[in-house]
């Protein structure tokens, strides 16, 4: 407290957001660990405990290890792709050419889309016979009629994260991009003199630079990447089979249409342990890494 | 400099075609949402009929107007509310250097990591028992608690990177108390992370389709994403498609206008709290 400026009394402006958070958010968490043990359906209200039985349901019937690695699967896909084809895009648009605003515009329209609407249009993309691909493959000769992506189990899970990644990008570009703008002009001349190749300023000056877009963007990507449910709810409805049952769309799917709160309880928590420890994980390994100009 | 010129070329063409292949699905819905249901064969001429039939079909059966003022009404309420309670409290977090402080960004940092589908079951049972009825504004509650973490981070970020506390002091010594100071001379300093938060919360809370599927049964008080809801289904059938298609413009049609129109603030506000100073 150096500052006359400085009251305890400040704190008390932290009670309205405060108390929505605790109120809606962790106390429901903290409920949800609660009816994990229990046999809850949602219309009883005297439920009993069942010790560890949801989680060894979930576990036996393979339904928490399916859409574990669905979830990883996509969320890995996602990160890799998304930030991939994201610096690219922003190492073009920030060439020094005309129409960048016009670029910018076209990568970053996307994002402004609904899940539902974006959900929608790809599913028409990707329609054996008369969608998007099969009619653009028809033209090359190729029989698009039996291509079904969507109905497809080993190319589902791929088709719906394609989807996603195709919605991030812009967001992605757009941080990169204003990274990308804070690399000092005197550092990639000073590189250039001493007679660093292009793709060596790039390299050891601009990439180091932008570890601070890389963190925020790999966060951001990693933890949509781990919500993954839009798609699924919108496009698959998790199916074919299991194919593209990610954790949360499990989890509704349990909850809302069968019912069955304890043992979506359950699955919620373990995903719950699954998100936080990936995300601590990397949190921590990316702000180790970043530098400063 | 020909070599300039060509490679300049080269560029404008790779970078155009990866773009057009970015928005050939919007280009061609666009398309499809013109046309009528006798000319759904080839979707991929692009823009051979201009029909605004579909549009009339689909905006009825959305109920469009009333749609779009649910829609308002939701996104502004929560909006304002977001931007009061996370500015105060990230005021005495991002001002006073102590545990507490630490302690309360950590804690409301978390909130960015746990999904709300996965805590739906808990949140709706604390909902009903606290006996606030399932209405067309119970879904605020949520957005407002769901953009608390994002946005409290960016306004402690903001405060403690770029509004010097010597600002206040003078304040302070010419009698303003705690409250003048806050609302007259902080708050609105805080604009650039304001504008910030209304556009990265003001974009998932229109876009957003769950919460209000948990919590709005009545069609009439359905916003435009659960309007959108209602064509379920069409998008396998495509004779469907063009009135499909059609909802789907006129639902994304509001944000695309206001883009077109503060597009500064829509690229500018995604990154006032990527870029440290």
């Amino acid at each position: 407290m150096n500052s006359a400026v400085l009251k305890k009394t400040m704190y008390w402006f932290v009670v309205p957001a405060l108390t929505m958070y605790l109120v809606f958010w962790i106390y429901p968490i903290l409920r949800l660990f609660q009816y994990s043990f229990s046999d809850y359906n949602g219309f009883i209200q005297n439920f009993n405990y069942i010790g560890f039985d949801n989680f060894s349901q979930i576990f036996k019937d393979g339904v928490a290890g399916t859409s574990l690695s669905n979830t990883l699967i996509y969320t890995l896909v996602f990160v890799v792709f998304s930030n991939l084809i994201a610096l690219g895009l922003a190492f073009l648009l920030n060439m020094k050419i005309r129409a960048t605003g016009l670029y910018r515009t076209a990568a970053y329209v996307p994002t402004l889309f609904s899940a539902i609407v974006v959900g929608f249009i790809w599913s028409y993309v990707y329609m054996p016979d008369s969608g998007l691909i099969a009619t653009v493959l028809s033209w090359f000769g190729v029989d698009g009629a039996s291509l079904n992506l969507l109905g497809n189990y080993s190319s589902a899970l791929y088709a719906i994260t394609a989807v996603d990644v195709w919605k991030h990008i812009g967001t992605s570009t757009v941080i990169f991009l204003a990274g990308l703008q804070t690399v000092p002009v005197d550092l990639e001349e000073a590189g250039r003199i001493d007679g660093a190749s292009s793709w060596q300023v790039t390299r050891f000056i601009r990439l180091p630079l932008l570890a601070t877009s890389m963190t925020i963007n790999v966060t951001l990507s990693l933890i949509n990447g781990l919500k993954a449910f839009d798609y699924s709810f919108i496009m698959t409805n998790g199916g074919p089979g299991r194919a593209t049952s990610t954790l949360l769309f499990e989890i509704f799917r349990m909850a809302f249409r069968e019912m069955q709160y304890g043992k979506a309880s359950a699955l919620a928590v373990v995903s719950f342990i699954v998100i936080i420890a990936i995300t601590i994980f990397f949190v921590l390994r990316l702000n180790k890494r970043e530098v400063s100009a | 400099m020909n070599g300039g010129i060509a490679k300049k070329t080269l560029t404008h063409i790779g970078i155009s075609f990866v773009l057009l292949l970015n928005i050939l699905p919007l280009l061609i819905a666009l398309s499809s949402s013109f046309r009528s249901v006798s000319n759904m064969t080839n979707p991929l001429q692009l823009f051979s009929e201009f029909s605004l039939e579909s549009y009339r079909v689909a905006f009825d059966k959305m109920h469009f107007m009333q749609a779009l003022g649910n829609s308002l009404m939701l996104t502004v309420i929560s909006v304002v509310v977001v931007v009061l309670f996370t500015s105060m409290a990230a005021y005495p977090i991002a001002r006073i250097n102590n545990r507490l402080s630490k302690a309360l960004y950590l804690f409301f940092l978390c909130g960015l990591v746990v999904p709300s589908q996965m805590v739906i079951i808990p949140i709706v049972q604390t909902i009903q028992g606290l006996h606030i009825p399932s209405s067309q504004y119970t879904p605020i509650l949520m957005f407002i608690t769901c953009s608390i973490p994002f946005s409290s981070f960016l306004y402690t970020g903001f405060i403690k990177s770029s509004i010097p506390i010597e600002v206040e002091e003078s304040a302070l010594i010419d009698g303003a108390g705690l409250m003048r100071r806050f609302w007259q001379i902080v708050f609105p300093l805080l604009l650039p992370v304001t504008v910030s938060v209304v556009i990265t919360q003001g974009v998932w809370i229109w876009n957003d389709y769950f919460f209000n599927m948990i919590f709005i049964s009545r069609a009439a008080e359905s916003p435009l994403p659960l309007a959108m809801l209602g064509f379920m289904g069409d998008q396998t059938n495509p004779t469907a498609w063009n009135v499909l298609f059609a909802a789907c413009f006129l639902c994304a049609l509001p944000l695309l206008v206001m883009f077109a129109f503060l597009q500064k603030y829509f690229i500018g506000g995604l990154t006032v709290g990527s870029v440290k100073g």
